[in-house]
């Protein structure tokens, strides 16, 4: 960190006019340049294909998860250091299972992009 | 006393770093999103940091000993939400350039009017969102130090509007991540300490619930709203000093009342509430209200929790401060990871709380369960100590949720409804932070349950379409969007208005009118699909879609950041 005081390097004017009304720009019609559409549309295309699995694959472990529990109450009564199975199976696992989620779908994106 | 020394740290920090932050603050843009130069990291444990409220720090372990085991689905929602926003949201909607979601709504269908519907979706999620915030600064000081329940909330919305006001977006976001570190810490330390001084009776009693029907030691319950309750046989109780004996039938608890309950008295039953440690209580699904339907009611709590996230405008509002779409991508990917290990220990204080403190269950206040068990674990020093540490947790929670609900408010105000300059944004704070105030001093009395899901809810069914849609979809059209919108609002605020004052249901209709996201949110995707395809989109609607996909061009990267945050960054990125 420098000890250099810092000092705001903007005209008089757009301080002023920031000061009177935030300066939104006029809506300007979205223009893509004719290379930019084709990257954009394919990584568009990849992206949905492979953003679509990992929905699935949480939606189904999330929403099956309790359909387990309701169809299996034995998980209640077998004890794992003598908590409850289905206790961890609840309040532990889902969450390293997410982040593995999570970080297996951040590597897909990217690699998409590094392309 | 011990309440001051541990509150006024807190305050104190999230207002030092509010002034330090005020040093570059230059434009709107400064004030909203930090000038967008904050990594990964440090924005993922400020996402994290303003995410974890009240209802994460407190209302968590305070719904599992009211509901039971299967309370713990909230948690596992409110982390999948980020999955969702990795997969669908964040990238994208940092890549529209857009400051804030009714921004976004603008930059990419050019409607003023959804723009200004936009604003007013985030004023109505943010009052539900931040007056339980406030609410729950009042309860606990209650509980804790015995203050009047006023002041709580009023010191809750003056620390944050000063802070706010002073230094904006910049200054929260450290603040932010700050306070994730420090919750964190205030919330783990205290779990091991219980978990470990609570002793072997305790530990076994908590993992092996029985059916609470007797009081195993003298039990004193302090009310602080009125509770309806059945007595189930005729019960000595002390009632404000004076001995007399409850006949069995309905027996109401008035607020401020002091019921002491003698060894071996039956327990009253709570109507709505799972019977404490009873076989419903230690099923890991939320039956709620008790209508005979666990599966259907944890999957609604589920779909609202994991598809309101996306929608929350204070969330995606952080997102703008990343540098680009990559790392707005990656800060949700991290956040996962954080909230995984914050929300490892909710359970560990319910459990222990339904041991330890099982009186919360009649007052009603289990709200306060998470700062209650220090004392009684040890009545000495050191449960003063925790109790303390536990206070200045829940009130950082308080902080960071209000402070980033009450920017992305001001800014819909200053921003979309009538747009001004840096000082009406600041007026505007101070506006929103009064009639928040005001609203959580008259709702003392409302279900914790209801009110940590309702946001959700709201959010899952208004913004949630419209930035999935408006994201992957070329063909949505504005009258579509604001169709969409309008119903899901209606829908969701409609269904939980009724549940709360309407006549009470049975059965499956009930959950489905108290958690309507499984069929609100399929009606607004419904709505808005239906009706975009009956227009027509514009020519650059394509090109407005797919410009969300295009990566930037990768930037140097590091050099507006400080070094310290380089260094840190450097080290994570393997």
């Amino acid at each position: 960190m420098s000890k250099i005081r810092r000092v705001a390097v903007t005209s008089p004017q757009t301080r002023l006019a920031h000061a009177r009304r935030r300066s939104r720009g006029r809506w300007r019609q979205p223009r893509l340049a004719a290379g930019d559409t084709q990257r954009a549309t394919a990584l568009y295309a990849a992206q949905r294909r492979r953003g679509i699995p990992a929905l699935v694959l949480m939606f189904t472990l999330l929403l099956g998860l309790p359909g387990v529990f309701a169809l299996f109450p034995a998980l209640d009564t077998v004890r794992l250091l003598g908590i409850p199975l289905s206790w961890l199976m609840l309040a532990v696992l889902p969450y390293p299972a997410m982040a593995l989620l999570a970080r297996w779908q951040l590597r897909r994106a990217e690699r998409l992009e590094d392309e | 006393m011990g309440i001051a020394l541990a509150v006024a740290p807190v305050v104190l920090v999230t207002l030092l770093i509010g002034v330090r932050g005020v040093a570059a603050m230059r434009t709107t843009s400064d004030f909203l999103v930090a000038s967008r130069r904050i990594s990964p990291l440090v924005n993922s444990a400020a996402v994290s940091g303003e995410y974890l409220s009240a209802a994460s720090f407190l209302g968590v372990a305070g719904l599992v000993v009211k509901d039971g085991i299967g309370a713990l689905w909230y948690p596992v929602g409110f982390t999948a939400g980020y999955i969702a926003m990795l997969v669908l949201v964040a990238a994208p909607m940092r890549r529209s350039g857009a400051l804030t979601v009714p921004d976004f709504a603008e930059a990419r269908l050019n409607s003023p009017a959804l723009r200004r519907l936009a604003a007013v979706v985030v004023l109505v999620i943010g009052t539900i969102y931040v007056v339980p915030q406030f609410r729950t600064a009042g309860l606990v000081l209650t509980a804790v130090g015995g203050t009047p329940y006023w002041v709580g909330v009023v010191l809750a919305g003056a620390a944050v509007s000063v802070t706010l006001a002073l230094g904006g977006m910049r200054a929260a976001t450290y603040v932010q991540a700050f306070q994730f570190v420090l919750k964190l810490l205030l919330f783990l330390i205290p779990a091991i300490w219980l978990v470990l001084q609570a002793g072997a009776v305790n530990r076994t009693d908590a993992l092996n619930p029985v059916e609470f029907t007797h009081f195993a030691r003298e039990t004193k319950v302090r009310f602080e709203v009125d509770v309806t309750m059945e007595i189930r046989e005729p019960t000595p109780v002390r009632r404000n000093g004076v001995v007399e004996t409850l006949p069995p039938g309905e027996f109401t608890a008035h607020s401020q009342d002091e019921v002491v309950f003698g060894t071996g008295a039956a327990v009253p039953a709570v109507r709505g509430g799972a019977a404490l440690g009873g076989p419903d209580w230690r099923r890991p699904l939320l039956d709620l209200g008790d209508q005979g339907y666990p599966l259907l009611g944890t999957w609604a709590v589920l779909i609202a929790t994991m598809l309101g996230t996306m929608g929350l405008p204070h969330v995606l509002m952080r997102f703008h401060t990343s540098p680009d779409g990559r790392a707005a991508r990656r800060t949700a990917a991290i956040t996962v990871a954080l909230l995984g290990v914050f929300y490892l220990f909710p359970g560990v204080y319910g459990v222990l709380g339904r041991v330890l403190v099982p009186g919360l269950y009649l007052s009603g206040a289990t709200d306060t369960v998470v700062v209650a068990l220090p004392y009684q674990v040890d009545s000495g020093w050191a449960g003063g100590l925790f109790t303390a540490l536990l206070t200045a947790g829940a009130f950082a929670a308080f902080l960071a949720t209000s402070l980033g609900l009450l920017l992305v408010m001001s800014g819909a105000i200053a921003h979309d409804l009538v747009p001004g300059g840096l000082r009406r944004l600041r007026i505007a704070v101070f506006g929103v932070a009064g009639i928040m105030v005001l609203l959580a001093l008259r709702s003392a009395e409302l279900d914790a349950g209801v009110l940590v899901t309702w946001g959700f809810t709201v959010a899952a069914s208004t913004f949630c379409p419209l930035l999935v849609l408006g994201i992957w979809w070329p063909r949505l059209t504005a009258t579509g969007g604001i169709a969409g919108v309008l119903t899901g609002l209606v829908a969701s605020s409609g269904s939980i208005l009724f549940a709360l004052a309407g006549p009470p249901l049975r059965g499956w209709v009930a959950i489905l009118v108290q958690q309507p996201a499984p069929w609100s949110v399929p009606l607004a995707f419904g709505v808005m699909a239906l009706v975009s395809l009956r227009g027509r989109p514009p020519a650059w609607s394509t090109a407005a879609m797919l410009r969300l996909h295009l990566d930037e061009p990768r930037s140097t990267g590091a050099r507006d950041r400080s070094s310290t945050v380089r260094r840190l960054a450097r080290l994570l990125n393997r």
